[in-house]
C-alpha cells in the first residue's frame, strides 16, 4: 500500500514497482481528457470579453504549467525508485496533477453532485473509473497530511 | 473670438463603483463534488497565507454553501490568484464586490 512520509524534512512517497506502474498507466489513460477538465475549470468571468483576455493571458501559463506538474509526478514514477523523495514543491505539483486526473475520473463517472460516494451503486464501486478516484484520493490525502505535518 | 465651455457635470461614483475601485475583485471559490476538503484546506493556507481555522472556515463554506469569497484583491493580483487556484484544480471566479 502507497505510504507518504516526512522524513528530516523532505517527504517520502513510497510505492511498489506495481503501484508506479499502475500509476503511470493511469497518467496515460487520463491525459487525453485533461485538455477538456482545464476549459472548464479555467473559466475566470462570466463576462464573455473580460474572460476572452484572461483566456489570451494567463492559459497559456496555465496549460504550461499543467504539463509541468504532470511531468513531475511521471518523472518520479518513472524512476525506478520505491521511495520517491519530494521537496514541498515538488509535493505540490503531485497534489495538482492528481487533482486535474481526479476530476478527469470523475467526468468519466459523470459525477456532478456531493453525496457520489454513498450513492455509487455496486457497479460503479467496482468500476475502473471509480478505484482510479479513490486510489488518488488516497495519496492526495497521505500527501497533504506529509505537507501539513 | 472668444469661446467658453460650460462644465460638464460629473456623477460622482456609485457606493458599488467606489468600493469596486478601492478594494478590487472578490475571488470566489465554488464547490465541487471530488475536491478533498483537507486539500481545499491546504490550498488556502498555502495561496493566501490563512491560518488553519480561517481556512478550515472558507472551505466549509465552499462545501456548505455552494461557494465562499476567499480574497478580495487588485484585479491583476487577483488573476494570479484564481489561475493559482485554477491550477489546483479548483473552481474559482472573478467577481465585483
Amino acid at each position: 500500500m502507497a505510504q507518504v512520509l516526512r522524513r528530516r524534512g523532505r517527504i517520502q512517497v513510497r510505492l511498489s514497482h506495481l503501484e508506479r506502474d499502475a500509476l503511470l498507466g493511469i497518467v496515460a489513460e487520463l491525459s487525453p481528457q485533461l485538455p477538456r477538465v482545464r476549459d472548464r475549470i479555467s473559466q475566470a468571468y462570466d463576462d464573455a470579453e473580460r474572460q476572452a483576455e484572461y483566456a489570451r493571458w494567463v492559459k497559456p501559463d496555465f496549460v504550461a504549467g499543467c504539463e509541468a506538474d504532470l511531468s513531475v509526478v511521471t518523472d518520479s514514477l518513472s524512476s525506478g525508485e520505491d521511495t520517491l523523495p519530494l521537496t514541498d514543491a515538488q509535493a505540490l505539483a503531485w497534489l495538482r496533477a492528481l487533482s486535474h486526473l481526479r476530476r478527469a475520473a470523475a467526468s468519466e463517472l459523470g459525477i456532478e453532485a456531493d453525496g457520489w460516494e454513498e450513492q455509487a451503486d455496486e457497479s460503479t464501486r467496482n468500476s475502473r473509473e471509480f478505484g482510479i478516484l479513490m486510489a488518488l484520493g488516497y495519496i492526495q490525502e497521505e500527501l497533504v497530511a506529509a505537507l501539513e505535518s | 473670438m472668444a469661446t467658453s465651455t460650460a462644465p460638464t457635470p460629473v456623477e460622482a461614483p456609485t457606493r458599488r463603483e467606489h468600493v469596486a475601485r478601492q478594494f478590487g475583485w472578490n475571488i470566489v471559490v465554488w464547490n465541487d463534488p471530488v475536491t478533498l476538503m483537507t486539500y481545499v484546506v491546504l490550498v488556502f493556507r498555502r495561496l493566501f497565507g490563512y491560518d488553519h481555522e480561517t481556512a478550515t472556515k472558507l472551505m466549509l463554506q465552499v462545501h456548505n454553501e455552494g461557494r465562499a469569497v476567499v480574497a478580495t484583491q487588485p484585479r491583476e493580483q487577483a488573476e494570479v490568484s484564481v489561475a493559482r487556484l485554477h491550477a489546483f484544480g479548483l473552481q474559482a471566479t472573478l467577481a465585483r464586490p
